[in-house]
């Protein structure tokens, strides 16, 4: 009885407050399992959907000029409506940062609370515009990888938490066996090598000690993104505000605040830093605080009713002018940017190619990235297609890329191949990286093409017969010619080959092998070879025996 | 202390036991003739082949099992089972890629019916397992008919064993079930192959195993026929409905298989493979596995000493 009703204290009254802790845990919860899913049980839109409610993919979306723009824009009157909801109910790694938070507030501490603290605007500026003139620069692909917070999420879950699940699932598969259950079975524990696993894990435990120390810190210092809607927030139509006619100070709102926003000396609630997690407003008890409409022009005398302050920057017209103009300014040149970027390609009219483009690429990046540097510019390496991809082919880049594709998803031909009747990576990107019109363009999609060492063949080296890489081919790009005394020495067709590494992958070559891949630095399109009915060999309509 | 009464429990228990394994040992062994023994046909009675054509796959199975003395021949009741079809290629069924799953899900019907304790299906696919055990229907077709499908990718459930009398390949790390299922039956599908020529029964067999690299690597036809010096399937049975005759063994479209409407079943892998050789049009010996199967005397390719029975459903 009691264990019930302290459970049901933990359902928030407040209906906003509810509203935001019932969307953050659907989210969450939907991205997590997105993330982790090693079985391929969850719905393939489900990553999809959420991912593209995230501000960076959106962000990305309208620097491409893509469908996601939409999400984008919405994500910015919503913002510019009522604040940084965002930052509470659609971020997974500021909801991660709540629970950590609440974690850690059952050990005893010796603060009680976090009082108001006076905000970091020097940090928050360093961030954010360092982002900025980052995509200015054309290093946007590169920067907004490493600070999105919702690819940062992505990471955390998909390089640590997939593995140890698995790990976790693989223990429990003898159990579940010997009672008689095939329902589980075991599956290759997906770690990432050396600098793919260590740069999540440094920079979740960044993110652990800050938020269990000091709540929504890094969201008010280091993350670009809460920077950026911070300042849409300051300008919120409706802002969290102190009703001082109902106020008594008594302090609850500023116990409860995770973003140590509210100055309750003066009466004031950094808009900027409020991610509207609505905690202050569920603990008043004297309706003190709440939402208010804040674009009214500014009675000469404010007594009853005080919009937020400004705290972190001065809300004087000029000032305001120019952060405005410096936003549209950054969107605007690291569009032109990014649309150079984009006019240097094909457009998107592959053409046919018989011969390798004169560049080859450093990694095999992903069918539907288009060419090697729009992929780079585009993908903000999020892994949800890593997390989704059936052969795990897909493997985070160190350095394949250089510098600036640093944890970009690559495809890795030592332990699997692409698949090729499977688009899921380009179904489930967010970020408009990876995008192909259907399945038959994937399948003459040509992202990389197969070169045949003959030297090292098996059936050249040994005399024996082979063809693992002919077997695998399903373009039929590698077949096989008579050879010596009754061998079969694979043969390739450069023109039907996609590159999709089946032949690499099956070469049984010891320790170079035979047959290998190298990437398109630009996508081609393969000839596609269509044949007619086979005819049945000459005996029918009885025994050849 | 112990009683006599325990004594002779004990030594009840232990003479049971050891007559059920060789009970059970008798059936997987009705052609498990070591590499150095006579020819079944230089000693004894034909190794018996039965072709069947025109009919659909499940009326041709039912035949050619009439044929060989039912499926009582060789499941006998509380006989764990395992079924070794073809489930490489992520295709659908009309590809050719892979055993039909009316054949396989049959199959696993008439064991159980049989009395088998348990009947196993599994493969060590070629394209990622899950997607290919789907999109081949043999999973549904399998587990509806009562089968238990089994995880080919599961490294753990492969055991080092040794081969002696291979000559090339010495050891192999074969499933669990190869080495422990009562009875082993081998049902494959008839298809072009790009390296051998032709895979139907004995090539089946590179499922078996976890590293098929090694065979490649080694000397792929060598090894194929050692495998079989191991453990050879109690019952072979090849699906030839519509075999795939270009592009093996992956295929690209439906346009790579012809209809052929056949089924094959022998307790005798070679025979039954030089069968399916002709039926694709070549010389048994053409296919090197084959000849080496032959000369290794684990069946025989020499079809006029085997005794074919040839039915025509239509």
């Amino acid at each position: 009885m009691c264990a019930a009703t302290s459970w049901l204290n933990l359902v928030p009254r407040n209906p906003l407050k509810l509203a935001r802790v019932a969307t953050a845990i659907l989210v969450f919860t939907g991205l997590t399992i997105a993330f982790v899913d090693f079985r391929g049980f969850a719905p393939v839109h489900l990553g999809h959907v959420l991912a593209h409610a995230q501000f960076v993919p959106g962000f990305v979306s309208l620097l491409a000029g893509a469908i996601g723009t939409v999400f984008f824009v919405v994500g910015l009157i919503i913002a510019l409506a009522i604040g940084r909801i965002y930052c509470s109910a659609i971020c997974p790694l500021g909801i991660l940062q709540d629970i950590i938070t609440r974690i850690a507030g059952w050990f005893p501490r010796k603060k009680k609370f976090l009082p108001f603290a006076k905000p970091q605007t020097a940090v928050r500026q360093v961030f954010l515009w360092g982002t900025v003139a980052a995509i200015v620069a054309g290093w946007g692909g590169f920067a907004l990888a490493l600070v999105d917070p919702y690819s940062n999420f992505g990471r955390i879950v998909s390089t640590l938490a997939r593995p140890l699940l698995t790990v976790a699932n693989n223990s429990l598969v003898g159990l579940a066996n010997a009672a008689g259950s095939q329902s589980l079975y075991r599956v290759e524990a997906p770690w990432a090598v050396g600098g793919a696993l260590l740069l999540p894990a440094i920079f979740l435990t960044l993110v652990a000690v800050m938020s269990a120390l000091r709540g929504r810190l890094y969201c008010n210092t280091l993350c670009p993104v809460g920077t950026a809607l911070g300042m849409l927030s300051k300008f919120a139509a409706f802002r969290i505000a102190i009703d001082k006619t109902a106020c008594t100070k008594c302090g609850d709102c500023l116990r409860s605040c995770k973003a140590q926003c509210i100055d309750l000396r003066a009466g004031t609630i950094d808009a900027s830093r409020c991610v509207a997690c609505y905690n202050c407003v569920g603990v008043c008890e004297h309706h003190g605080i709440g939402y208010r409409f804040s674009w009214k022009k500014k009675p000469a005398t404010a007594k009853a009713i005080t919009a937020t302050a400004a705290t972190s920057l001065t809300a004087n017209d000029p000032q305001r002018r120019a952060f405005l103009a410096s936003i549209a300014g950054g969107v605007a040149a690291s569009s032109v940017v990014l649309n150079r970027a984009r006019a240097a390609l094909p457009s998107d009219e592959i053409t046919p190619a018989l011969v390798r483009s004169g560049e080859a690429s450093r990694a095999i990046c992903p069918p539907g990235s288009k060419s090697q540097d729009q992929f780079l510019d585009r993908c903000t390496s999020c892994h949800l297609c890593v997390s989704a991809c059936p052969t795990h082919v897909l493997q985070p880049a160190l350095l394949e890329y250089g510098v600036e594709g640093l944890l970009k998803p690559r495809l890795d031909y030592t332990s699997a191949f692409c698949l090729f009747e499977c688009t899921r990576c380009i179904e489930v990107c967010p970020d408009d990286a990876l995008s192909l019109p259907d399945l038959a363009t994937k399948q003459v999609t040509q992202i990389g093409v197969a070169d045949f060492h003959q030297s090292r063949c098996i059936v050249e080296v040994n005399g024996t017969d082979c063809a693992a890489c002919s077997e695998h081919c399903p373009t039929k790009a590698v077949t096989t010619k008579p050879f010596r005394d009754n061998l079969r020495l694979p043969s390739l067709d450069q023109s039907l080959c996609i590159g999709c590494g089946a032949c690499e992958y099956a070469c049984p070559v010891k320790p170079t092998k035979a047959i290998l891949v190298t990437g398109r630095r630009v996508h081609a399109r393969a000839e596609k070879l269509v044949e007619k009915k086979a005819t049945a060999p000459a005996q029918t309509g009885d025994f050849p025996f | 202390m112990k009683t006599r009464r325990d004594f002779v429990k004990t030594t009840l228990a232990i003479g049971a036991t050891v007559s059920i394994a060789d009970f059970g040992k008798l059936f997987a062994a009705e052609s498990q003739t070591p590499a150095t023994s006579t020819l079944p046909a230089e000693t004894g009675p034909k190794p018996v082949l039965v072709a069947v054509r025109d009919g659909d796959r499940v009326a041709m199975l039912d035949k050619a099992l009439a044929e060989l003395g039912g499926i009582q021949a060789f499941v006998k009741p509380g006989q764990t089972v395992v079924i070794k079809p073809n489930i490489g290629w992520n295709a659908s069924p009309e590809r050719g890629a892979n055993t039909h799953p009316s054949i396989v899900g049959h199959l696993t019907a008439l064991c159980l019916s049989a009395g088998a304790k348990s009947v196993s299906v599994f493969d060590n696919t070629c394209d990622q397992w899950q997607e290919t055990y789907k999109n081949s229907g043999i999973e549904k077709a399998a587990k509806d008919a009562g089968a238990i499908v089994v995880n080919g990718k599961d490294e753990t459930l492969y055991r080092e064993v040794a081969i002696p009398n291979g000559i090339k390949l010495k050891s192999a790390k074969v499933h669990s079930l190869i080495l422990d299922s009562d009875v082993f039956i081998n049902v494959p599908v008839l298809k072009h192959h790009q390296a051998t020529l032709m895979t139907a029964c004995m090539k089946n067999l590179m499922g078996i195993v976890w590293d098929r690299g090694s065979w490649h690597r080694t000397d792929l036809h060598q090894c194929i026929a050692d495998v079989l010096t191991l453990r050879k399937p109690a019952l072979n049975i090849i699906d030839a409905y519509h075999p795939m005759v270009r592009n093996g063994p992956r295929g690209k479209t439906v346009e790579d298989v012809v209809e052929m409407r056949t089924l094959l079943a022998s307790t005798d892998i070679v025979a039954i493979d030089a069968a399916a050789a002709k039926l694709l049009g070549h010389t048994p010996s053409d296919i090197t596995y084959v000849k080496i199967g032959h000369e290794m005397k684990l069946g025989r390719m020499d079809l006029e000493n085997v005794d074919v029975r040839r039915h025509k459903l239509a």
